[in-house]
């Protein structure tokens, strides 16, 4: 039995032994290509774009920096480097390079690893419905709290992004002082958490009395931490997102019953509501509740969720609050793991209108938009007195209510670049210049101009990537690059400078002659010609959005020749040639709605998880409920790793 | 045989280093003056940051020393010349380390001088403690707060996904340790209240008699909670306790309290009352594109928190870095500010760049105005005061980290011999302007970040 197992040990060791040499081999062939065709430009000391390709020594620094392999594999792969101005990689060269990085990658990806999400935060608006869901008391979060930043994906749900300061602390503080005030003011909503008036009738107050005669250490009926316990388990365990330990149950009970016993001189039922207003208080500035925590277990090895922690995950996700009871009862029955009732937990959530907060969150914060519901100046007032604060909103509105359409109804991701339809209020339509909408209310249109459709064609992406006061190609061409396409440009060089703001010089010229200028330095050229063409594309909507056919005396022409020599000769057509390049809009969606869903920068060691939700996306008509679906059944979605830090002991 | 007293160089030399300390430790003995002060009053200290560079050839004044005409952009400091110092040529070194981008890199660490991580958003780093938070560390517990951040712009959110950092980078330049940043009041009316709601005449808010007991529990369950996290997320719970004790120490401190309360004198409470109408206006207004007011506001509150002693050390962001603020409020400028900075030398990008660095100058040059309208001892408070000014660029076209454009000013409790143009040799860490500060303060330090020694000329 020993010989058999020490046969198998070994050879697992000489297999291990092999493929690690394989590797270091792989290294011994690829340095010398790179060497010879990238160094000259990513080396230490000149890295070009911030990449430095000579400081990698072997296959585990590859591994280590896994994403930005696999985008320099992308480049080569797709020729675009080495660039047109320098000597091409021969076919054999190509061939060892894109084969030996594949294969080092790939061996990384054997084994999984779910990696770690810090405890998160609430964000504002997850704090914000979180407080609705709960308690039913409408609190504009964002208004109060210093805002936060915001990491990896972009999002401002991302833990490590999350920070809490003194200031911070002290506004949760308010916050809670004031939500439990407007709670406390509204008899309905605190009848819902309290549901009975508590004072004692005259005969337990006699029997009380009569107790107290007899002995010092009497038990009272009906006593008051008895009642408030009633009332603080079920809420702290819905704010807590779990089950309430006894210790903390005690904790909330001693503190209501302390500030019961100081405040004697107030009169039942007062005396009981305004002690359990502190606990409410207090329930609502614990790290429990500010904190999506999910505790680690000694287990070495990835393990999978609790069942509540994926609870949290599914309505943080997708209702950007606290479980409901359904999911706490399934997560109780321990049922929420199966992977039938969590597909059809999905479809239940995305149904529940609280998924427009998703819609709402995931969005505006991907396209950029917030700045539209800002009360912050955006474009120039003087210049566009049309842009009113109405208009401001109708247009975030309409992005929103669009994407929450796809999501919910149409289930075609695809649509977010191109369809026939948007959202519009009669503002908005005037403002467009359409007729036929009428009312305040955002509603479907289809569009007869199909200059429009597709979230290109929207005011609040078109002004959000305007400057102030004009337009801008290359800020447009950027955006599609980096938000539909996920390949940003890399920045320019300093020196590079931005095109006047004055319109008039436009007038004489044309902005497309401008950038043909700009462009003909060789040092812009490369990135240029994949932003600008893209941005001139959609030159015929002005700083906000509204259609123009010129610049005054210069017609405006909207067709473009990419660098690839796919040609387009106006909004539609450009939009028609994006719809076509759905691996990057695919893979895009997916690592920016992994991000989200997970808190944290997309890794390496999601890669499996991410091809996987590509496929799903490319093989289902970029259907919304099977990506998401799979999207919660990946490993780092429903699996935790322990840090490998050692844990620090002080408190 | 070597006998066993034979004390060895090693150790003679170590003893060595006890005899040179003896004379300070004799200092210790006499009456301490206390630390972060040198003169009678406590030493305050402001950070503004201004995003974007100047203009750089109308920055520097032409004659150096202590007989100089302001430049151009300085202008608006005439009232203030012999109070303030030009620090010319100034940098700071780990602003240009490899893969540092133009702005980010030279933003957040502006006042850590250490070289931050390039993250988009997963390692957050500064490199460092930045100089307001070493005060604030060393003082913060004589006063009501610790240290205010303050500024104009909220953090901006996202990623700068061409240069691969994290925006926040742009937006934060007080960092309490390496990897948290301080939040940043943006509000006059919530600064406002922060500091004095309890003491605006006639308007007096009541505090809360459970918050410690409130305190109390939340910091139990933190510390339970920590046990049982890994590692990163003890450290980001560690947060949580930090701003627990901060708000408790504030709170249980009746000493403190106590002295706050008898520092709000007659004057400060008319100014309070005054300065409390002038947010009530302004928030009436739609937030225009003219932010003057709201500056000035943000300034004045600073100004009372110096004089009340709320706090001893504050920063300020006019904006976050790449600010692309829309100036055509000001004459003679249309468009924003970000896009203007780079303005490929041309005339009249040029004009309108200085005409928004102007803008800022002038900002500056009001709070030193108020500083010194307010009397302290025989002086005023700008007398008490180091105010620092600065960019994290020189020319924001090229994103030259060189040259730095620096003012500081106030007496530093008449530690600082101001009123003079200076100019340091080349690349002088602008760490050693935090250095000086410090000594200058009483501090017993040697070194802040990568400086070289201190900027002798500006002390006294």
């Amino acid at each position: 039995m020993l010989r058999r197992i020490l046969i198998v040990l070994s050879l697992l060791a000489i297999c291990l032994h092999t493929q690690a040499d394989e590797l270091e081999n792989y290294i011994g062939n690829i340095e010398p290509i790179l060497k010879a065709n990238c160094y000259e430009c990513h080396k230490t000391g000149k890295a070009k774009g911030g990449v430095n390709l000579e400081r990698f020594k072997n296959a585990d620094e590859i591994i280590q920096k896994g994403q930005l392999w696999l985008k320099a594999i992308h480049q080569i792969k797709s020729r675009q480097m080495p660039p047109d101005t320098k000597p091409q990689l021969s076919e054999d060269e190509y061939n060892t390079l894109v084969e030996g990085l594949d294969k080092i990658l790939q061996s990384a990806l054997k084994s999984k690893n779910p990696n770690r999400v810090v405890v998160r935060r609430l964000s504002h608006s997850e704090y914000q419905y979180t407080i609705e869901d709960l308690l039913g008391v409408f609190f504009e979060a964002a208004k109060h709290f210093p805002s936060d930043g915001s990491g990896g994906g972009g999002f401002d749900n991302q833990a490590r992004a999350l920070f809490m300061t003194p200031l911070k602390l002290e506004r949760y503080y308010e916050a809670a002082e004031t939500i439990v005030g407007r709670l406390q003011g509204d008899n309905q909503l605190w009848q819902k958490i309290v549901p009975f008036e508590y004072k004692l009738t005259w005969w337990q107050k006699l029997v009380n009395w009569m107790k107290s005669l007899f002995s010092d250490d009497y038990k009272p009926v009906n006593p008051p931490e008895k009642a408030a316990t009633k009332i603080i388990v079920p809420i702290a365990s819905k704010a807590y997102r779990r089950f309430l330990k006894k210790e903390e149950e005690d904790k909330l009970t001693n503190l209501f019953l302390s500030i019961y016993n100081h405040s004697a001189e107030v009169a039942n039922p007062d005396r009981f509501n305004n002690s359990l207003a502190q606990s409410l208080k207090a329930i609502l500035i614990s790290p429990n509740f500010l904190y999506r925590v999910e505790e680690e277990n000694e287990i070495d090895q990835p393990y999978l969720l609790s069942d509540f922690e994926l609870a949290s995950r599914l309505s943080y996700f997708l209702w950007s609050s606290v479980p409901d009871i359904e999911l706490l009862e399934l997560a109780n029955q321990e049922k929420l793991q199966d992977s039938v009732v969590l597909a059809a937990q999905v479809k239940r959530m995305l149904n529940d209108p609280k998924s427009n907060r998703f819609a709402n969150n995931f969005s505006s914060q991907w396209f950029g938009i917030n700045k539209l519901v800002e009360n912050k100046p955006l474009a120039d007032p003087e210049k566009f007195p049309e842009f009113t604060p109405a208009i401001r909103k109708a247009m975030y509105d309409e992005a929103t209510t669009y994407f929450y359409h796809i999501l919910t109804e149409s289930k075609n991701f695809l649509e977010l670049i191109d369809s026939d339809y948007t959202f519009l209020n009669e503002e908005l339509a005037n403002f467009y210049g359409f007729q036929g909408s009428s009312g305040t209310d955002m509603q479907k249109t289809i569009l007869a101009d199909r200059n429009r459709g597709g979230i290109l064609g929207m005011g609040a992406i078109l002004t959000a990537s305007s400057l102030p006061t004009r337009t801008s190609p290359v800020l447009r061409g950027k955006w599609i690059l980096e938000q539909i396409l996920g390949t940003p440009p890399p920045p320019p060089p300093p020196e590079a400078g931005e095109l006047t703001e004055d319109e008039g010089s436009h007038k004489d010229v044309g902005l497309r002659r401008l950038l043909e200028i700009h462009r003909s330095k060789p040092g812009c050229q490369s990135c240029h010609q994949k932003m600008d063409p893209l941005g001139l594309g959609l030159e015929n909507f002005d700083a906000i959005g509204r259609w123009r056919d010129s610049y005054g005396q210069v017609e405006i022409d909207p067709s473009g020749v990419m660098a690839t020599g796919e040609t387009f000769n106006n909004p539609a057509e450009l939009r028609a040639m994006l719809s076509n390049k759905k691996e990057l809009f695919a893979r895009n969606l997916t690592e920016k709605m992994l991000s989200y869903a997970l808190g944290r920068s997309v890794l390496f060691s999601d890669e499996s998880a991410i091809r996987q939700l590509e496929e799903v996306l490319l093989e289902n008509k970029f259907n919304t409920e099977k990506f998401l679906i799979t999207l919660v059944n990946t490993y780092p979605f429903r699996y935790k790793i322990n840090d490998s830090r050692p844990k620090s002991n002080e408190i | 045989m070597k006998k066993k007293w034979q004390i060895s160089r090693r150790k003679m030399l170590k003893g060595m280093g006890a005899c040179i300390a003896l004379p300070y430790l004799e200092a210790m003995s006499i009456p301490r003056i206390p630390y972060g002060q040198k003169g009678p009053f406590p030493t305050r200290s402001a950070f503004l940051f201004m995003p974007n560079g100047v203009h750089p050839d109308r920055w520097t004044p032409t004659q150096f020393g202590s007989d100089f005409d302001l430049s151009p952009l300085l202008q608006p400091l005439e009232p203030h010349k012999k109070d303030l110092l030009v620090l010319g040529q100034l940098m700071n070194k780990n602003s240009t380390v490899e893969d540092a981008d133009g702005h980010y890199a030279r933003t957040a660490n502006l006042l850590t001088c250490m070289p931050i991580q390039k993250t988009i958003g997963d390692n957050i780093h500064s490199g460092g403690i930045s100089i307001d938070q070493f005060i604030a560390e060393k003082i913060g517990h004589e006063t009501l707060f610790p240290s205010l951040e303050y500024g104009l712009d909220r953090i901006k959110t996202g990623v700068d996904t061409n240069v691969g950092y994290t925006l926040l980078y742009a937006s934060s330049i007080a960092w309490k340790t390496p990897t948290q940043p301080l939040s940043k009041e943006i509000d006059p009316r919530l600064a406002f209240e922060r500091l004095f709601k309890n003491y605006i005449p006639g308007k007096e808010a009541k505090e809360d008699p459970w918050k410690k007991s409130i305190l109390d529990m939340v910091m139990d369950d933190a510390k339970n909670l920590k046990n049982n996290l890994g590692r990163s997320d003890q450290d980001k719970l560690e947060e949580y306790l930090e701003s627990i004790r901060s708000i408790e120490k504030r709170i249980v401190n009746e000493e403190n309290k106590e002295k706050f309360e008898a520092n709000i004198t007659d004057d400060i409470k008319k100014e309070l009352i005054r300065v409390d109408q002038r947010i009530d206006e302004y928030a009436e207004m739609y937030e225009g594109v003219d932010v003057t007011e709201k500056t000035r506001l943000m300034l004045d509150i600073m100004a009372l928190a110096f004089w009340s002693d709320a706090t001893r050390v504050s920063t300020f962001m006019f904006g976050n870095s790449v600010s692309n603020r829309n100036f055509s409020f000001l004459n003679g400028v249309s468009g924003n500010h970000h896009s203007i900075s780079h303005h490929m030398d041309h005339d009249e990008k040029m004009e309108e760049y200085a005409r928004i660095n102007l803008w800022h100058v002038d900002q500056y040059a009001y709070f030193l105005n108020k500083l010194k309208s307010i009397k302290e001892g025989d002086g005023n408070l700008l007398d008490n005061s180091m105010i620092m000014f600065a960019s994290g660029l020189r020319d924001g076209n090229r994103h030259s980290p060189y040259n730095l454009p620096v003012l500081m000013a106030g007496k530093g409790g008449g530690t600082l011999k101001t009123g003079q143009n200076l100019e340091f040799d080349k690349n002088t860490p602008l760490a050693n302007l935090y250095l000086t500060m410090l000594q200058n303060m009483n501090f017993e330090v040697d070194r802040f970040a990568d400086s070289s020694g201190i900027l002798s000329p500006i002390s006294v």
